[in-house]
């Protein structure tokens, strides 16, 4: 491969992965069959992203492994509605159908594990996205390293990865523990929970007790997108919850492991206050779907919305993937939110659209979410400032135009 | 007459190859390239980073490691072709994201020095980055 006999796209692949194996003393490299795709959309491609994905697929180079695509820059259907600059469009375009020409799923979701992606326990997989990835690595039990595009890129052209990090399991060792005593209700709790703990544990993998056996993959989903926003967490345990919470408790055990990180009710507290950064009561956007909506948190908006109306100064955005948009249709759960004047946000968000842009022109200050991840990065990528709280609360603010 | 100024010289880890020298710009925080940074300008965005709203541009870019969105490793080398990313990088620890940014875009990276960076680095320090031999020479003034 490194001679270039397979083609100068193979060549280019393994050398980014010679050259990150290399950094990280890797022992080798492994095949890998599943590669999730990051920098799928133009917005974090960037110009120097997208002229290297295209001059690949100018090769006429073939995945050699199952690939699913992050959200895109555009809702392919619905992006003139929402008001994204024609340039996006065709940029975008011609991006995924170079994703395609591969062998990509278009599926632009940053929940592939709702839309088919899948990986079992202890499956060797590449994945961007850092939501995503916390969540094969602490759900799932599969194994990836926090891939950006270029090294997801040349895992998928080579079906190969160095063994390095994450998929060896003295660097899934827990190193921390963290207590959790306050009472998590919401889907919004587990993200404020995922945020503190992100902000405080330097990137170590941390091993949860006190959360209780309900919790739903929606609240594992927002624990895991948050801890990777404000850190860089990409694996977490979670005593009688995640697969390998009792193997990471045996350990716990023998090494007497000893930093404890307390989340009690007076930290739930600063972490909803920290990740609220205005406290402006009126309210341009609200947006619900950060990471992407599954179909039962899509069902729990319409039952809010219901005979409801959203306020003509509010945007409500509600971000899924293509594929739960449909089971939504069907449901009856879309002409609801739609009628109510909520508008859907397929195949994109916020965060990886140019909402800046949109925010700059219709002059938008101020966004509601449930999202901690989207309230984390809202400021900086958006230009929009987050009041943080449950669905309720965010679709109530949708409904007056008001924070309450 | 040539003024020569004290040099401090730090072996570390080499994580991308090449020289570069430049003041440098230090902070405690982690950083995400993909909304965090403004890549047109090359400033921080982060809300409520120490470097908020500051450029990195052209700069000797001093911080622990990368953090957040995977979609850095692109911003990072859009920012390198543009001219508006950091011209070299040292870190506690190079995270994935960041080195495979920085691989792309040329970028000359060290980590793992022998001293913490932080109680060594200070903004404004003429810093010259070696990741050929693994090196960090710092001139204060």
């Amino acid at each position: 491969m490194l001679r270039g006999k397979m083609g100068p796209a193979v060549q280019k692949s393994i050398e980014i992965l010679f050259t990150l194996g290399e950094i990280y003393n890797a022992q080798g490299m492994i095949p890998v069959d599943n590669v999730h795709m990051p920098g799928s959309s133009v917005v974090v491609a960037g110009d120097a992203g997208t002229e290297f994905v295209e001059e690949m697929a100018d090769t006429k180079v073939a995945f050699k492994t199952r690939t699913t695509l992050n959200p895109a820059a555009i809702d392919f259907v619905r992006w003139k509605e929402i008001g994204i600059p024609d340039a996006y469009v065709e940029k975008q375009k011609k991006l995924s159908q170079a994703y395609q020409s591969m062998g990509a799923i278009l599926s632009h979701t940053c929940t592939p594990y709702l839309a088919g992606n899948l990986p079992r326990i202890g499956e060797h997989v590449s994945w961007g996205e850092s939501s995503a990835i916390s969540f094969v690595n602490s759900v799932l039990g599969a194994r990836t390293n926090r891939e950006g595009g270029p090294s997801a890129l040349a895992s998928a052209i080579t079906g190969r990865t160095p063994l390095y990090g994450l998929h060896l399991d003295e660097n899934r060792k827990p190193r921390l523990l963290v207590k959790v005593s306050a009472r998590l209700s919401s889907i919004t709790d587990y993200g404020a929970l995922g945020y503190y703990v992100g902000g405080v544990c330097k990137g170590e993998n941390p091993l949860f007790t006190g959360i209780p056996a309900v919790a739903s993959i929606d609240d594992l989903k927002m624990l895991g997108a948050a801890l990777a926003s404000s850190g860089s967490v990409a694996l977490y345990h979670i005593r009688d919850i995640t697969p390998e919470a009792k193997w990471a408790e045996e350990v716990s055990a023998k090494e007497k492991l000893k930093e404890v990180v307390e989340f009690g009710d007076a930290e739930l507290k600063k972490a909803y206050e920290d990740l609220s950064k205005t406290q402006t009561d009126e309210i341009d956007v609200v947006c619900i779907g950060c990471p992407h909506n599954s179909i039962y948190e899509i069902g729990h908006i319409a039952s809010l919305l219901k005979s409801r109306e959203v306020s003509s100064n509010v945007r409500l955005w509600v971000c899924t993937s293509h594929s739960v948009k449909s089971d939504s249709d069907r449901m009856g759960y879309t002409r609801i939110i739609e009628q109510a004047g909520g508008i859907f946000m397929c195949d994109t968000c916020p965060v990886l659209s140019p909402v800046k842009e949109i925010a700059k022109r219709d002059s938008l200050k101020t966004i509601a979410t449930n999202s901690a991840k989207l309230a984390h990065y809202a400021p900086g990528q958006c230009n929009l400032h987050p009041r943080y709280g449950t669905l309720e609360n965010c679709i109530s603010a949708a409904v007056f135009g008001r924070w309450k | 007459m040539e003024v020569v100024l004290p040099e401090i010289v730090l072996r570390g880890h080499r994580v991308v190859k090449g020289k570069a020298e430049a003041e440098a710009i230090v902070t405690r925080d982690s950083i995400s390239f993909m909304g965090g940074v403004d890549p047109t300008t090359g400033t921080i965005t982060e809300s409520g980073s120490e470097l908020e709203g500051e450029k990195i541009s052209g700069k000797i870019l001093v911080f622990p490691g990368g953090k957040g969105s995977t979609g850095g490793s692109y911003m990072l080398y859009d920012m390198a072709k543009r001219g508006t990313g950091p011209r070299g990088i040292v870190n506690v620890r190079t995270d994935s994201i960041v080195a495979m940014g920085a691989v792309m875009g040329n970028i000359p990276t060290v980590d793992q020095l022998e001293k913490n960076p932080f109680e060594v680095i200070r903004t404004g320090d003429y810093v010259i980055v070696d990741g050929d031999s693994g090196t960090v020479r710092i001139r204060k003034d």
